[in-house]
């Protein structure tokens, strides 16, 4: 923290830690989350009595699970596509490498998920390989539209030997992992936050390091970073292969819960793709924190949008020349189109996303605050107009990378 | 020797609504730098208009093209200026919110429509001999339109002033400028175009498939590969692009296994990625 900002606001007062902000809250969310299957023991509800009330139940730990597992997917494409740039609109083949993989040497050989799942996540890594090399010799859309049609190959290789991967409906008869079912949510429950708060922390860690500057030069001037004598093939590569093991760990994991299992729907639908993308661009692309946020609020976004019971007029062209004639539709049937409404408004109203968007709002709140005793300095003087303007530039420039 | 002909006939046929396919996505890539993913959208629009004026108002089909046409362009203005416009100069964002607004749309077509495929009426009924094999005479004037629509723009492109200003913006963006050229009214003029032509070859696909919400998403596989193929930007190489992708298809659906049908073009479209990335007539991509 530079001394410029010690200046005794509200913002100073309110973390002695020395942490920012923005840290304290993720780590409130996290401890959330951690205690959260402990309020279920109590039967409590959380909430705003008459507005709304959360019951806590096995039932919500599970949409909570599936969250988490989704929010990874997120990360893991954030890790490479949101740093190099390289933007890979297949990300879902990683996923369904490790977990098909992982649920067929399971299925297939009896071997046991604990030792199963490495194996998953090797292959999804050589996937990575695999993937990665072409995004050498190809830039922008063109690698985009590599990446977007090799998981429409991989679905019609599974579709096509059905017999072996179960075709549409996927395969069945997994073992869960640890033996833990959906029966008491609560251990595969932390079983999904630990990995997620591994795969979090892995994430962050380089993403934060030389490697993860390394990445956004990459995204920002190829050309420069090899000029600066790195090689940018080496850090691709690098890129994707840790993008891939970690998405392919994570779907390994994903089917051995009791809420996932080796199905196209699940680990590779053109929709799971698009997805994992919108959920790290909402979220704020090229931050990790951002692709998690994202990714939670995403999945538990549409699961609410589908369980709403009420029902709205949907306007059905009549044969006469009437031109509409009003219907009512269950909301559950048009979830999909309310979800992907939401995230075009939400993706052109916060191009940054909702975490930069967040951090942003909440610096402007804590100046604000802050100003009144802010012109009285720590050293008793006033603090001069330029140098507060000057800090607020500063601000501005900041809150465009996640560094600080 | 039948077998021969019945693939020459009917993948030259096709090929022709292939380009006509692929057209309007090219353009947008070359001219504006940006993937249009709602080109799949557009035609199902105009598939679906044809389909509102032929089956529910009664009207006839020709007029059923003319509506497609109008409404598939406006529907390419309306997504370049509502939605576009701002993000130009982000292709990835370009990407994402066009796909995003294709999946809205195949909702909207499924919840007002439902999943059930809608017939839409051929342009000319009956069947002709051609080179000794029997073929729809819908086909027929599908190809011959189709090579109409091409021709108009070809030569809407080289010989009139719009078209040479969309060409050389699609050139260099500076260049255009410079000499006073509005990159905004070509790039409307782009969109609406494409729009306009995707909804047209949306009408002419439905009307010897049918018109289903999700009837976009192979159109707009086979748009990337042509124009991956064929080169960016590039009229005549999207034309020949879809020629070759035409006739591979018919040929391995005939000789080889007929389930192979859409892995065909996917292979083709890698395969063209890793040896010759920039398309048998393409250029560097433009630098914005």
């Amino acid at each position: 923290m530079s001394g410029d900002t010690v200046s005794g606001g509200l913002f100073e007062r309110l973390n002695s830690s020395g942490l920012s902000l923005r840290y304290v809250i993720g780590l409130l969310g996290l401890v959330f989350l951690a205690v959260l299957p402990l309020l279920s023991e109590l039967e409590l509800g959380i909430g705003v009595p008459g507005l709304f009330v959360l019951v806590v139940d096995n039932l919500l730990l599970l949409k909570i699970m599936a969250a988490l597992y989704f929010g990874m997917f997120a990360m893991s494409w954030d890790a490479v596509s949101g740093y190099t740039g390289q933007i890979s609109f297949g990300h879902g083949v990683f996923f369904a490498v490790g977990g098909y993989t992982s649920a067929l040497l399971n299925i297939e050989f009896g071997i046991d998920p604990l030792l199963s799942i490495p194996v998953g996540v090797l292959l999804s890594a050589i996937a990575g390989i695999v993937i990665g090399v072409p995004a050498l010799r190809l830039r922008g859309p063109y690698l985009s539209l590599v990446t977007l049609v090799a998981p429409l190959i991989l679905l019609q290789i599974f579709i096509w030997r059905s017999d072996v991967f179960g075709g549409e409906r996927g395969l069945i008869g997994q073992d869960n992992f640890l033996g833990f079912s959906g029966a008491d949510a609560t251990m595969p429950y932390y079983v999904a936050l630990a990995l997620f708060v591994f795969i979090f922390a892995v994430l962050f860690v380089v993403t934060r390091s030389d490697a993860g500057k390394v990445f956004t030069a990459i995204r920002e001037d190829e050309d420069a970073v090899a000029a600066a004598g790195l090689n940018p093939a080496k850090f691709k590569i690098f890129a994707f292969v840790l993008s891939a093991a970690v998405g392919g760990l994570a779907g390994a994991m994903f089917v051995h819960s009791p809420v996932g299992g080796p199905r196209p729907s699940e680990l590779m639908s053109v929709m799971i793709n698009v997805e994992v993308i919108i959920a790290a661009i909402l979220g704020g692309m090229g931050t990790i924190v951002g692709a998690a946020v994202g990714g939670i609020f995403l999945s538990l976004l549409q699961d609410a949008l589908s369980n709403i019971g009420d029902t709205v007029a949907v306007p059905i062209p009549l044969t006469d020349l009437s031109l509409v004639f009003s219907l009512p539709v269950p909301v559950h049937q048009i979830d999909f189109l309310l979800f992907a409404v939401i995230t075009l408004v939400l993706l052109l109203a916060l191009p940054g996303g909702i975490v930069r968007a967040g951090v942003r709002w909440g610096r402007r709140v804590l100046r604000r605050r802050s100003d009144r005793d802010e012109t009285v300095a720590t050293d008793g003087g006033i603090d001069a107009p330029e140098r507060r303007a000057y800090r607020t530039f500063a601000d501005e420039l900041r809150g465009e990378d996640d560094e600080h | 020797m039948s077998a021969l002909a019945e693939v020459v006939v009917g993948a030259t046929t096709i090929s022709a609504l292939y380009a006509l396919v692929a057209i309007g996505f090219t353009l947008i890539f070359g001219v504006g730098g940006v993937l249009n993913l709602a080109h799949g959208a557009s035609i199902a629009i105009g598939a679906y208009t044809a389909y509102y004026v032929t089956r529910v108002y009664g009207l006839d089909i020709w007029l059923g093209i003319l509506a497609a046409l109008a409404v598939a362009s406006l529907f390419g203005a309306v997504l370049y200026l509502g939605l576009v416009k701002r993000i130009q100069d982000e292709p990835i964002m370009v990407m994402i919110t066009t796909l995003v607004t294709a999946v809205a749309i195949e909702q909207v077509f499924l919840v007002v429509f439902g999943t059930q495929p809608k017939t839409i009426p051929s342009l000319l009924a009956g069947n002709v001999g051609v080179a000794g094999v029997n073929v729809q005479l819908n086909m027929v004037v599908v190809f011959v339109l189709s090579w109409l629509v091409i021709g108009g723009l070809f030569a809407f492109v080289n010989y009139t002033k719009p078209g040479k200003a969309l060409l050389a913006t699609s050139m260099t963006h500076k260049g255009a400028a410079l000499v006073g050229i509005e990159a905004d009214r070509i790039n409307l003029v782009t969109w609406v175009l494409a729009g306009g032509i995707a909804g047209v070859a949306g009408v002419f696909l439905g009307s010897f498939q049918t018109a289903y919400p999700t009837m976009g998403q192979t159109p707009l596989v086979l748009s990337f590969t042509i124009v991956v193929l064929g080169g960016i930007g590039s009229i005549k190489g999207s034309v020949l692009g879809a020629y070759l992708i035409g006739f591979l298809e018919v040929a391995t659906v005939e000789f080889i296994d007929a389930s192979l049908t859409g892995l065909t073009p996917l292979i083709v479209l890698v395969l063209v990625l890793l040896a010759k990335p920039e398309g048998l007539f393409g250029r560097e991509l433009v630098e914005a």
